[in-house]
């Protein structure tokens, strides 16, 4: 008897001792109404601070701990914390469902939530903008616009008015990574910039990372803009829209099985071309100006450990005149993945990806009928792996793999088209592949270090012949390869490290290096970007760009997280930066790589930013002083010259206010530098007429840029059932005429003088929307 | 492209609310530029060579003339002609005659400076006709003229067309077109205008030049540098590509020409 319980007794000891290991609590964050799942939403131990983890882009999160009794803290920004009350006497897996905040005027709420993210987190130079954020910010033709909002933060510049695309720290529009749930967009705008093709009603997070950038992501070398769709709500079915005087949205979602499964539909049009329709003019009326974008998605659960996504994006933009001109282009995107928890600690997602953009312009003249069509295409595997090692110390890894088909021109000409004959540039292939590893470790209570590296290996691939060419652009060597053959090789190593050391409870310093290397240019001789504007890959005779970046920040929130302060410099340094010739042909050219010159680039600023977080009155001030500058050895005497896209100073205002239960009132300033221009310094005759002397490139300045816009927002009666809202918008107060362009040309009342002349686009745009929701 | 610049306005004017406007700038003033114009043609002579200085961007549209200048224009046959002053800045030649397959070299002293240039005269292409072509939209009206005529195949060519309405000339008159993607195909092209200069009645002229590479390079670029409008500024405007050698700017180009007329009814 004694045996067996002296025997028992060293049983249960050992079982005791065994237990002091540690054990994990998983799960996936989400909101208690819809069921979306929560990304970046913040998770910890109240007990032991040091396991302060984030949820992932499919908000899983996964903390390990000794055995014992903890209280699990999960919250996020606009909804009320969660505790949940965990024994970790085994791995066990939680589902933390949060309770958005009603838009009531709030007290400020003490929690012991980690609203210092900014603060402690070591990624620098990362802008996370909530579409809840950016609901009542006053954006042109009243329409929510990511793309707009984000130009309002520090580092992030506009294209200007109808300009697509944005500039982040000095870089050019192509050297943004755009992503729509892991799908590249390639233009992210409709109408010649005018709108984005995001539509909010679909999209749930949106980061950009301009400073440190992860290794799970390559390709560009300005930025990432990560942008996830919803996934719909899993609990009941739901309709919500808005229509407006320019355009209209319409956005459907529910669930496939209660909890398990849902799908989202959102789909929007512009109509201003009906006016169009009213002309007696037959070739007014037959003009065409709309664009239309659709936004897909359905997941469903398979299991405990597996979850399944298919989205997708589909948009196309028209413009016609007449019977005689049309162009239309768009971006499809197709994405699918696959989550599956390998244990509580490792979690992996497999994607598969298409993206195409394309364009396709058509021209009908006289007896001629000519088309040309271009395009870039993506096909896309991923696979990445998240190790939540211990407290503290997050891994992640992966490989990704893509191959990209570009088509530069392809013209066709009718039968019986007199001016053209049908000629096509072959296609381009290439591959690019990388293997990547990331780690986060929190070294010690005061410093955080986010560091890994990325390879990469970008191919060149057959078939297709392959020039040389000597300087003045003929070519000299051609060499044919078969198909699937590797004509060349670019291999690369991109390093990235950044690191924050918490200097008290309030403050941090943070350091960043950033390596990146691209391999797709856009090519773009024009004042403001085209949607015919060609991809090319690297190749013989383009070199991979390169950049590297260094930036140092201070960080600092004020009265218990209401404030976030930051300030960060940054100096970035590029390599095999592209330009053009003088007179380059670019469209339909196979020898279009003749007509590149090759150089350097580097920009460099001081970014700051003050945020009110919450509150009656809450929003920003950012203001960024900055250069960034070219060199080529054909441009300027090969000295260091301001790029185009140069801006000094750069300063944007963001104010909300809630006026009471009803009225909420948003304002917007925005002041920048203008753009870098090269305006002639005198003229001279050539067949009589006067020709502009150019001394220099860039040497004058575009006048600054100014406006202020104002919004209204009257919150209508809000039942279980249904929920509404007015919108009312203007876009440039005070009307002011910004310049998109100054040309110059002979006065046409006095042939002896030649005058400048400046084009604005807009001056007052108001707009109604009305807002819905059942 | 010219169409997108067409579009872009479609677009402006769907938002009522763009403008456009005389402005005041601070320009530079650059030191005075030598420039140097030649041209010979398969015409009856005398060709000339007109040599001006460059002025500042806000002066009158007077450009003064070098006199003095010591100008010869040589052929590949061991021809040279001295060329006379016959007014201000004007340099005309005496005997020499062009002829298509020639190449012409000039040279020009001024100022203890050498200037040089060659250009190689393309064979004529014959202009068979010309049309019109009229396009509405938007409320207005636009008459443009259209050059018909067979490029030769398996031959690089470019073209240059000078129009003039009532005999004058007007702003960006000048077109240039090659047949990089038209070889051999009858063309039909619409020499499209920024704005409506040819109304009904008018008697409407068009010069059509064969010229050599260079000479099409020099004007295709000077095209793409002047383009006027809200849309039309290209990112770098630059002094187009010359052929004189030396540091002058200007063109030196020898090029066939012919000339058709057509009354707008």
């Amino acid at each position: 008897m004694i045996k067996v319980f002296l025997l028992f007794l060293l049983i249960t000891s050992s079982i005791s001792i065994y237990s002091q290991s540690k054990h994990t609590v998983s799960g996936t964050a989400r909101d208690k109404k819809s069921g979306e799942t929560l990304i970046g939403a913040s998770v910890s131990l109240l007990e032991i601070p040091r396991t302060a983890t984030m949820t992932n882009a499919y908000g899983f999160f996964s903390i390990t701990a000794p055995a014992g009794s903890y209280n699990l803290l999960i919250s996020s920004a606009g909804y009320l914390q969660d505790t949940i009350q965990v024994v970790l006497s085994q791995d066990i897996s939680v589902s933390a469902n949060l309770t958005p905040k009603n838009d009531e005027l709030e007290e400020v709420v003490v929690t012991t939530v980690r609203k210092d993210n900014n603060v402690t987190k070591p990624l620098m130079g990362v802008q996370k903008l909530s579409v809840k954020e950016i609901e009542n910010l006053p954006v042109i033709f009243g329409e929510k616009d990511i793309l707009k909002s984000l130009q309002l933060l520090p580092g992030v510049q506009s294209a200007g008015d109808g300009g697509s695309g944005f500039y982040v720290r000095g870089g050019t529009t192509d050297q943004n990574l755009i992503l729509l749930d892991e799908a590249t967009v390639y233009n992210p705008s409709h109408l010649l910039g005018f709108f984005s093709t995001f539509n909010s009603d679909a999209i749930k997070d949106v980061t950009l990372y301009k400073g440190a950038i992860p290794a799970e992501f390559g390709g560009r070398i300005a930025s990432v803009l990560d942008v996830r769709m919803n996934d719909g709500n899993s609990k009941e079915l739901g309709v919500s829209g808005g229509i407006g005087l320019v355009s209209s949205r319409l956005n459907i979602e529910g669930p496939i099985e209660k909890d398990n499964g849902s799908f989202i539909v959102s789909a929007r049009r512009t109509y201003a071309d009906l006016f169009l329709k009213l002309s007696k003019d037959t070739n007014t009326r037959s003009s065409s100006l709309y664009f239309y974008d659709v936004n897909a998605k359905a997941n469903y659960k398979l299991g405990d450990k597996d979850h399944i996504y298919l989205s997708g994006y589909f948009g196309k933009d028209y413009l016609g005149l007449g019977n005689s001109f049309g162009l239309d282009y768009g971006n499809s995107t197709a994405t699918f993945r696959w989550n599956h928890i390998l244990n509580s600690r490792l979690f992996s997602n497999t994607s598969l990806i298409y993206s195409k953009y394309d364009y396709d312009i058509k021209v009908t003249s006289g007896n001629n009928n000519v088309g040309i069509n271009s395009f870039i295409r993506d096909y896309h595997f991923k696979e990445d792996l998240q190790y939540f090692v211990a407290a503290g110390n997050k891994i992640n890894f992966g490989l990704d793999a893509i191959r990209v088909t570009t088509s530069p021109g392809v013209i066709t000409a009718a039968v019986g088209s007199d001016n053209f004959n049908s000629s096509s540039v072959p296609d381009k292939q290439a591959l690019q592949t990388a293997l990547y590893f990331n780690q986060e470790l929190s070294l010690s209570d005061k410093i955080n270090v986010n560091y890994g590296l990325r390879a990469g290996l970008f191919s060149v691939l057959g078939p297709g012949a392959f020039y040389t060419y000597d300087s003045s652009g003929n070519p000299i060597d051609t060499a044919n390869y078969g198909s699937g053959t590797i004509v060349k090789n670019y291999f690369n190593l991109e390093p990235r490290f950044s690191m924050s050391y918490q200097l008290n409870e309030n403050s941090s310093v943070k350091f960043a290096y950033t390596r990146t290397t691209q391999n797709l240019h856009l090519l773009s001789n024009s004042t403001s970007s085209n949607p015919t504007d060609v991809w090319i890959p690297s190749s013989n005779n383009v070199k991979p760009e390169i950049a590297d970046q260094v930036s140092v920040g201070y960080f600092r929130n004020f009265k218990d997280n209401q404030y976030e302060f930051s300030s960060e410099i940054y100096y970035r340094n590029m390599q095999n930066q592209i330009d053009y010739k003088n007179g380059a042909q670019l469209i339909a050219n196979v020898n279009v790589e003749s007509q590149l010159i090759f150089g350097n680039g580097r920009s460099y600023g001081l970014e700051l930013f003050v945020k009110k977080k919450y509150g009656r009155l809450s929003g920003w001030v950012s203001y960024t002083l900055s250069r960034t500058e070219r060199q080529f050895t054909q441009v300027n005497n090969d000295s260091w010259y301001p790029a185009n896209q140069d801006r000094t100073n750069n300063l944007s205002v963001v104010a909300i206010y809630k006026l009471s239960k009803k009225w909420t009132f948003t304002t917007d300033f925005v002041f920048y530098t203008g753009n870098a221009v090269s305006w002639p310094s005198g003229k001279y005759p050539v067949n009589g007429q006067p020709v502009f002397y150019y001394t220099e490139r860039n040497g004058y300045r575009m006048p600054a840029y100014n406006r202020l816009d104002i919004s209204f927002t009257l919150q209508g009666k809000k039942t279980k059932k249904f929920d509404s809202n007015w919108n009312f918008s203007l876009y440039n107060v005070y009307g002011r005429e910004n310049p998109y362009s100054i040309s110059f040309e002979q006065d046409p009342a006095d042939a002896s003088k030649t005058q400048a002349v400046q084009w604005a686009l807009f001056r007052w745009v108001p707009s109604v929307t009305y807002n819905f929701k059942f | 492209m010219k169409n997108i610049s067409a579009l872009r306005l479609l677009v402006i004017m769907l938002t009522f609310s763009s403008c456009q406007k005389v402005v005041s700038l601070n320009l530079n003033n650059a030191a005075p530029q030598l420039v140097i114009e030649g041209e010979i043609t398969d015409g009856s002579g005398p060709y000339t060579v007109t040599i001006n200085q460059s002025v500042d961007f806000y002066a009158d549209n007077s450009y003064p003339a070098v006199s003095g200048a010591v100008v010869k224009v040589s052929d590949d046959r061991g021809n040279t002609d001295s060329l006379k002053e016959t007014s201000p800045g004007v340099y005309s030649t005496n005997f020499l005659q062009g002829k298509p397959g020639a190449t012409y070299s000039l040279s020009v002293v001024t100022q203890n400076k050498n200037y040089s240039a060659t250009s190689t005269m393309p064979f004529p292409v014959p202009l068979d006709s010309l049309t019109l072509n009229l396009t509405s939209g938007f409320g207005q009206q636009r008459i443009d003229a259209i050059v018909n005529f067979q490029d030769p195949p398996a031959v690089a060519n470019y073209y240059e067309f000078v129009e003039y309405v009532n005999g004058q000339p007007f702003p960006r008159n000048n077109f240039v077109f090659d047949d990089r993607l038209s070889d051999g195909k009858y063309i039909s092209l619409v020499l499209r205008t920024d704005s409506s200069y040819i109304s009904s009645g008018d008697l409407v002229r068009v010069d059509m030049y064969s010229i050599d590479e260079n000479t099409y390079t020099y004007f295709l670029e000077l095209r793409q540098s002047s383009g006027t409008g809200a849309f039309n500024a290209t990112a770098s405007p630059a002094n187009p590509t010359t052929n004189v050698l030396g540091g002058a700017l200007g063109y030196f180009s020898a090029h066939t020409t012919q000339s058709k007329s057509i009354v707008v009814n």
